[in-house]
């Protein structure tokens, strides 16, 4: 039984370790992915646009499948937690070998070695020193490091470069886990919403995506915000002017602009909108009496301002975008678009008031029988600005795991591991033969080239110590 | 043998020199004129029309080198290509003086700055690996570039507050490096397939199947009664017309949704008479397949005609508001150049089928090919995955998270993913060969509808570019 257990196990682990499995689990996060661009996604789209594009009965299956809200649906994050298995698995199951190979190289090799490797080359020597030293002064020459290997019936030459190069692979390995465990850390202990604030306000509620609130330890305060635009019209800058309240104290302060965020304690605030409110701050306009004289008042909404000694204006309401029907004013839209305020003109004496519109509105309005003409001369309407805040305490694994990948990749793709040995051989008759070979792990057609350079130096230095020495077969022969 | 060949067909190659001079000296002429009207050499529109008359001989050179196979082709079309270039760059230093940031902010900038790599790595591939046809490929693609440059909107345009970023540049020009290293990877794999002997019938299947994709893509604004939608362009604002937001107004141009069915059918009736050879086994029917793509490249070049003529001219109805709108060009430069890009690849098999033989001569080896292909895809791939960092980075800043799942995020990682299937079948199953070409070829395709099939089909927080 518990030798069944064990075989099933391994059977899995080679399963999930094998590439076949790999390639699968890619071909489908591929289909589910691009499922999940293609259908309409639910946090993002209006519910009413969801039922305009599909049938009640086609949306009830797409809800309950959970491909309305692919990347964010259990089966899919089964999925990733799948593909991470997957890495870790082969990972593992291949790294004991190249990790005996990374701490073992390989460094005399053997007749049957140098009889298989494909690109070697052999020269006729008279002895031992004399082959080892001029491949040594060739490797000093070329730039390359090289070891003597004394082993107890052999003497040898053994020279490498980037060993790590080896290892790479697994950096790449390890550097995706490292950036899916940012994400599952962020998408556990993360969180994301809006806060809306007008300058003067302040808060520390937090509006999440999924309708819930987040309360932060600490209050933000918007001190100003306002937006730049170009001649022609378009956005230029959106900025506001916050700061942070911890304990009472203020503790930062910061002016944001969009892709320029203020960080405290790991929260981050974004510039995310900018807008009108729709609402009133204070209106100035220039009231003239019947006799001539004008003055000029300020009013924000519900405030009175005396005008003489008997007459007062009040200003009751502010409607942003009027329209005027049956004989009733009613708001269009928020959007300071066609603004008109009502203004009441009271005479205290008499007790009588006059209901003012502006602009007129006829039927309404009675500034012809009000003492004083009033004439708008700057409205000034609220503003928000709208913050996008987020946590995302794993970040900074993503991050790491970018440059990591990044160092990995280039090892992988860049740096070469090059060995080099050379074997002094004794052959039949007493002779001596040189034998050199090399491989490289990856872009074989340069290290042929090299390999070439390498056996041209060795041969110049054997040459001018004793001519007879010809290169018996100075030639690579691999891939040809 | 392909000496023969040459001989068949004597009067290509002065005739073609003749023809090539005239046209250039031609264009030159109305360039001068250009400079005489504006007064000013150095302008951004005269360097352009410079690069464009540039690349468009060294295009012609380049082909004429494909059919004839005369060497001294080449050293002019180099040239030629040479010349380009710095004219080339020299729109772009204006652009980028003008504008006061490197060009990637709109889709006429990120033409500029794509076909400026697509010349400069058409030169590297030429001199460095001696993949010397190279040119009648990318060539006529930058003068595709060129042309539909001078349709778009090109005046500077101030950068909205999400693009005020150094970020927007790192993106930017690792997203073109990588697209350019993936366009040559899959222009390699075509070739590869070629010198791996490869049927030409099927090469024609592909490029029909190819040609029957664009024009279903474009049926897709078919209108009832032969109509065909396009977007209303405001000749005053020089933008489209937007009934609310992100809901574009569709005219109809009238009748020719016919001729845009019309030309459908003839780029199907290539594959059906493929298939048909294929099931009835005789070769005929491939002979009449030839035929019909000569003829389906006659009415297709007709479709472009009459969708230029027609939509340069003219306002149409609209059957979501009253009254007639005007329409331009540049409202639809996916449709032109799909239009285009169909007749190019038909021309490209043509190309084929006529100088099969040339081309093999000329072309490196296979195995050359196949390893010149996995090496674009290396240096394609770290660039896709800094592309992608670059651009989470960047979205960390500017909207709160690296990470939205937005459908162009989404897009470049798959992307990414099958490029990463590639190297994994490459490097640890020893995939070589045709299958390592298909996977290329593969890649590619999933570039280009990251690229142009995201913007054009699922628009999301990517809306600029």
């Amino acid at each position: 039984m518990a030798q069944s257990l064990r075989t099933t196990f391994r059977k899995t682990w080679l399963t999930l370790s094998s590439i076949k499995t790999g390639v699968i689990l890619i071909i489908l996060v591929v289909i589910f992915s691009a499922a999940g661009t293609v259908i309409l996604q639910r946090p993002m789209t209006d519910p009413d646009d969801m039922q305009r594009a599909y049938s009640p009965g086609m949306l009830r299956f797409l809800d309950a499948t959970g491909l309305t809200d692919v990347f964010h649906a259990r089966w899919f994050v089964a999925l990733m937690v799948m593909v991470s298995l997957c890495i870790i698995a082969a990972s593992l199951e291949r790294f004991p070998n190249a990790w005996r190979f990374f701490s073992r190289p390989y460094k005399s090799p053997d007749a049957n070695f140098r009889r298989a490797l494909p690109t070697q080359a052999h020269f006729a020597i008279s002895d031992e020193e004399q082959g080892l030293g001029a491949a040594e002064r060739a490797f000093r020459h070329l730039g390359m490091r090289s070891e003597r290997i004394v082993r107890t019936d052999s003497f040898s030459l053994f020279s490498e470069r980037h060993r790590i190069s080896e290892m790479a692979v697994y950096i790449v390995h390890a550097s995706l886990l490292l950036i899916f465990l940012g994400g599952i850390v962020d998408a556990l202990y993360g969180w994301k919403g809006f806060i809306q604030l007008t300058p003067g306000g302040q808060g520390n509620q937090v509006e999440l995506r999924n309708g819930g609130v987040h309360q932060v330890p600490f209050a933000i305060r918007c001190d100003a915000a306002g937006e730049e635009t170009y001649a022609d019209g378009s956005p230029k800058k959106y900025w506001s002017k916050l700061a942070v309240v911890d304990n009472g104290r203020e503790v930062l302060r910061k002016e944001i602009v969009v892709n320029d965020p203020l960080v405290y304690q790991g929260v981050r605030f974004y510039q995310a909108s900018y807008g009108r409110t729709g609402k009133m701050d204070r209106l100035i306009l220039t009231a003239t009496s019947a006799a001539g004289s004008s003055q000029e008042i300020s009013l924000a909404l519900n405030q009175t301002a005396d005008l003489d000694a008997d007459t007062s204006v009040q200003l009751t309401e502010f409607i942003p975008d009027f329209v005027v029907q049956d004989g009733h004013v009613y708001a269009r839209s928020n959007d300071v678009a066609n603004p008109a305020v009502h203004l009441v003109v009271t005479s205290k004496k008499s007790g009588k008031s006059v209901n003012v519109w502006l602009p007129e509105i006829p039927e309404i309005s009675e500034n012809a029988s009000s003492p004083y003409v009033f004439q708008p001369k700057e409205l000034k309407t609220g503003v928000f600005t709208g913050l996008e805040v987020s946590h995302e305490p794993g970040q900074w694994a993503v991050w790491g795991g970018v440059i990591l990948m990044a160092i990995g990749l280039t090892f992988v793709f860049y740096v070469v591991h090059v060995r080099i040995w050379v074997v002094p051989v004794a052959e039949a008759e007493g002779k001596m033969t040189l034998w050199v070979g090399g491989t490289a792990n990856r872009n074989r057609d340069a290290f042929e080239l090299k390999f070439k350079k390498i056996v041209e130096a060795i041969e110049k230095e054997l040459k001018p110590e004793s001519a007879s020495a010809q290169p018996r077969q100075a030639t690579s022969i691999a891939g040809h | 043998m392909a000496r023969a060949k040459v001989e068949q067909h004597p009067a290509t190659g002065t005739t073609l020199v003749v023809m090539v001079g005239l046209s250039i000296a031609f264009l030159l002429f109305i360039a001068f004129l250009n400079v005489v009207k504006s007064g000013n050499i150095l302008s951004e529109a005269n360097l352009l029309y410079a690069a464009l008359v540039f690349y468009a001989g060294a295009g012609a050179l380049y082909l004429g080198f494909g059919v004839t196979g005369t060497d001294a082709y080449i050293k002019f079309a180099s040239l030629s290509t040479w010349a380009g270039l710095i004219a080339n760059t020299g729109a772009v230093a204006h652009r980028w003086y003008e504008a006061g940031h490197p060009p990637f902010a709109s889709l006429y900038e990120m033409l500029l700055s794509f076909v400026w790599t697509l010349a400069a790595l058409t030169l590297i591939a030429e001199k460095k690996y001696g993949v010397k046809v190279i040119g009648t490929v990318t060539m006529p693609v930058a003068i595709v570039g060129v042309v539909l440059m001078q349709l778009l909107r090109s005046e500077v345009r101030p950068l909205v507050p999400a693009l005020q970023s150094t970020w927007l540049h790192v993106h930017v020009t690792l997203a073109m490096l990588a697209y350019a290293a993936c366009a040559l990877s899959f222009a390699l794999a075509m070739m590869f397939l070629i010198q791996d002997k490869l049927q030409t019938e099927t090469f024609l299947a592909a490029t029909s199947i190819f040609t029957v994709g664009i024009y279903a893509a474009v049926l897709t604004r078919f209108e009832r009664w032969g109509g065909f939608n396009v977007i209303a362009w405001d000749p005053e604002n020089k933008a489209e017309v937007f009934i609310s937001k992100g809901v574009r107004l569709f005219v109809t141009i009238p009748d020719l949704g016919w001729l845009m069915l019309l030309v459908f059918c003839a780029v199907a009736a290539p594959l059906v008479l493929y298939i048909a050879a294929l099931v009835k086994k005789t070769d005929s029917f491939l002979e009449i397949a030839n035929r019909a793509v000569f003829i389906s490249i006659l009415l297709q070049a007709l479709a472009l005609v009459f969708f230029l003529l027609r939509v340069r001219a003219g306002s149409y109805p609209s059957l979501d508001a009253e009254g007639l709108y005007p329409t331009s060009l540049a409202a639809s430069p996916f449709i032109l150049s799909a239009l285009v890009g169909g007749i190019f690849a038909n021309l490209l098999y043509l190309l084929l089928l006529w100088r099969r033989q040339d081309l093999e001569r000329l072309l490196p080896d296979a195995d050359a090919l196949d390893r010149i292909t996995y090496k674009t895809i290396c240096i394609a791939f770290p660039l896709l995955t800094l592309m992608i960092a670059a651009g989470a980075y960047w979205a960390n800043r500017a909207w709160g998270s690296y990470w939205n799942w937005d459908p162009k995020e989404t897009w470049a990682a798959i992307t990414w993913l099958v490029y990463a299937g590639y190297l994994h079948m490459r490097i640890t199953r020893g995939w070589r060969g045709r299958r390592a070409a298909y996977f290329a070829i593969l890649g590619f395709a999933v570039v280009m509808f990251t690229f142009f099939g995201v913007t054009y089909l699922l628009p999301g927080l990517h809306a600029y570019a």
